[in-house]
């Protein structure tokens, strides 16, 4: 198991290595000359020599590989570099935005988890009857309402109907719920089919015969039986629904005006801030491989037969 | 073998209604059976044994409803019109149940050590730890070796005989006195067939329990049963001693069965004896008797109506035949 993990950590330090290389290809290779925005920023009627002027002070003049090299030393000591448009930290930038997102798409993944669950639980508990169908229209519901939407409807009914949570903005822990709750509602959603349908699945295999066979109760078979053979199908699917919710993210903070990654990221691209942008890639691909080795670990520990050929 | 039967059943009919089909599999199977004492039920495939012996106790496949009727005693308990309560405190704890097909009837996701011990904690009322330590025992007591290890094992890490040792090991946890085995060997090959058999027997013995065994498999019902039941297309053709009905068969039906047994005397690549044709496909009603169309005694009333079980010469065997049995 330990060799398993070292090795996967391994592939992961490789491929970021990789992402690294091509989010600079990328940035570099994209269409606009920061030189000249900048230029002009700080003379409308900027010349020539203005430019090169900036490009010599950026250190955009030397060769490619000159520039990767310079980056990557920084960026593997923490230093990502000054923003061409603000002067400013990149690091200490990405820092402050980087808490505002990780804790949104934290809270928007426990929300997903505990409601996907109990919802999953739910339809499966009292399978074809009411409540199942109850539940299913929610899903339904849930998993065809973008995100802005939920956001809207939540701040009428909470914030505005009933005067129970703030709109918008920091104002201690009750403003992160409604952003919590519409990040996380989608996938919740859609977690909650997975569980669902597994459960579905599962009470229907031959082994959940012979456990009714030791006069178990149907309870006990559903969360003793069917649940652990379904807990590396939704650990995977999980996985994937955290994945969105970093793009589902750059919606959300806009509608509570919340400063994240998002917001970063996107005026950087407006910009050309190649700075920025490359260090926003850089964290959003460190996330995914993260994402990826750790979703990947938790279904080899869940799946005995992945467990046994791993070790 | 003189106290009360512990299981009678009668005139037993069972319907399978699924979402876009309606069968008899079970058509008035009567049968008793006494501590101790086996019973086998022979047939072909489809012939309506698995159905016969895990439908009264509610133990069908999601998706299949089983009507139920006729009577189920089982230690003077009616389980024909009981509710799932009454029929789930049978199962596991009075009657333990073995299925036909080993490779799946296991969790696989679960150690298999939990598996044997659930029921015992469940049924036996011992603390978690008194019932791995009963799982211990039952793995050694099925012949398991290295029985610490494998507490700890998945199923996927055993053979096909290690996992019916296993399923063998669950039926009886809880020491139950009816175990019903559905085709235990059927699955596994053959030099681990007689094994498992012969483990059977031995727990059987030791635990003095009752046994239905299901097997199509004559070799099986002549080294394991004390009585036997023949079954076609879901009707009895004959009950009776195992040694009165493998001698002196008094339906066709088990006639041929018998002769399909491979001897020792056939020559090697000689043609396989078995009975030409194929059984009945069940859902329209046959109206006289089913096996009229294989049969080689059939006289011209026989497809006109249902022969009914009968009491023969030898007052200990009942046959469906009227033909032969005049
Ligand atoms: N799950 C099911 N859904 C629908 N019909 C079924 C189901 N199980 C059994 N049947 C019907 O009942 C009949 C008898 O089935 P059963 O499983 O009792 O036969 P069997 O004698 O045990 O055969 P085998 O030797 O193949 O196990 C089948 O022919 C089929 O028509
Ligand atoms: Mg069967």
């Amino acid at each position: 198991m330990l060799v398993f993990i070292a090795k996967r950590a391994r592939n992961a330090v490789l491929l970021l290595f990789l992402a690294s290389v091509l989010c600079f290809t990328l940035v570099v290779s994209a269409p606009g000359n920061v030189a000249i925005l900048i230029a002009e920023l700080r003379t409308p009627t900027a010349t020539k020599e203005d430019i090169a002027k900036v490009e010599e002070e950026l250190g955009l003049n030397k060769p490619l590989l000159e520039r990767y090299g310079f980056w990557l030393q920084g960026a593997l000591k923490g230093n990502l570099g000054i923003s061409y448009k603000t002067g400013e930290d990149v690091g200490a930038a990405l820092r402050s935005r980087l808490s505002v997102t990780a804790t949104l798409v934290a809270g928007g993944a426990v929300v997903a988890f505990v409601l996907s669950l109990l919802v999953g639980f739910i339809g499966a508990l009292w399978a074809h009857r009411m409540p199942d169908y109850i539940m299913r229209g929610i899903a339904l519901l849930g998993a065809s309402t973008p995100s802005f939407f939920v956001g809207a409807l939540l701040v009428y009914a909470f914030s505005v109907n009933w005067h129970l949570l703030p709109t918008f903005g920091f104002s201690g822990p009750a403003s992160w719920v409604l952003p919590w709750l519409t990040l996380g509602f989608l996938p919740a959603a859609v977690l909650s089919r997975v569980v669902r349908v597994g459960f579905e699945d599962a009470m229907a295999k031959p082994y959940v015969l012979t456990a009714r066979s030791k006069g178990l109760s149907q309870t006990r078979i559903l969360f003793r039986d069917a649940l652990p053979n379904i807990a590396p199908t939704y650990l995977n699917a999980l996985g994937t629904q955290i994945g969105t919710m970093v793009v589902g993210a750059v919606v959300v903070e806009p509608l509570f005006a919340w400063q994240g990654l998002g917001d970063l990221f996107l005026a950087g691209v407006r910009f050309r801030d190649f700075m920025v942008v490359q260090a926003c890639l850089l964290v959003f691909i460190t996330f995914f491989v993260i994402l990826n080795v750790v979703v990947d670990i938790g279904i080899t520990l869940t799946d005995p037969r992945l467990r046994r050929q791993r070790s | 073998m003189t106290a009360e039967p512990i299981l009678i059943v009668k005139d037993l009919t069972i319907d399978l209604l699924t979402a876009h089909t309606a069968v008899r599999p079970v058509d008035s199977i009567s049968y008793q059976l006494r501590r101790g004492e086996t019973l086998a039920i022979v047939g072909e495939s489809g012939s309506g044994k698995t159905v016969t012996c895990f439908a009264p106790l509610g133990l069908m496949p999601v998706g299949v409803k089983a009507d139920v009727s006729g009577s189920v005693l089982f230690e003077g308990t009616e389980l024909v019109g009981a509710n799932e309560e009454t029929l789930r405190s049978l199962r596991g704890k009075s009657i333990g149940f073995i299925f036909q097909d080993p490779m799946s009837a296991l969790n696989p996701a679960r150690r298999i050590g939990h598996q044997i011990a659930e029921v015992a904690e469940l049924h036996l009322g011992i603390t978690p730890r008194a019932a791995e330590a009963r799982a211990l025992d039952l793995i050694k007591m099925v012949g398991m070796s290295d029985p610490n290890a494998r507490l700890k094992q998945y199923p996927h890490e055993l053979s096909g005989g290690l996992r019916q040792r296993v399923m063998i090991a669950i039926s009886i946890a809880a020491e139950p006195k009816l175990l019903v085995a559905d085709e235990p060997t059927t699955a596994l090959d053959v030099t681990v067939q007689a094994q498992i058999l012969r483990l059977l027997k031995e727990i059987q013995a030791r635990m003095d329990m009752a046994m239905v065994l299901i097997t199509h498999d004559m070799g099986v019902v002549a080294g394991a049963a004390d009585r036997v039941l023949v079954m076609y297309a879901g009707r009895q053709a004959e009950v009776g001693p195992t040694e009165k009905v493998l001698v002196a068969p008094r339906h066709p039906y088990t006639m041929g069965l018998i002769d399909a047994i491979p001897r020792r005397d056939d020559a090697i690549g000689s043609r396989f004896r078995g009975l030409s044709g194929l059984p009945p496909i069940l859902g329209a009603p046959i109206k006289g008797c089913a096996f009229t169309p294989r049969c080689r005694h059939s006289v011209e009333g026989c497809g006109a109506q249902r022969p009914p079980l009968r009491t023969t010469a030898d007052p200990a065997v009942m046959a469906a035949c009227p033909v032969l049995n005049a």
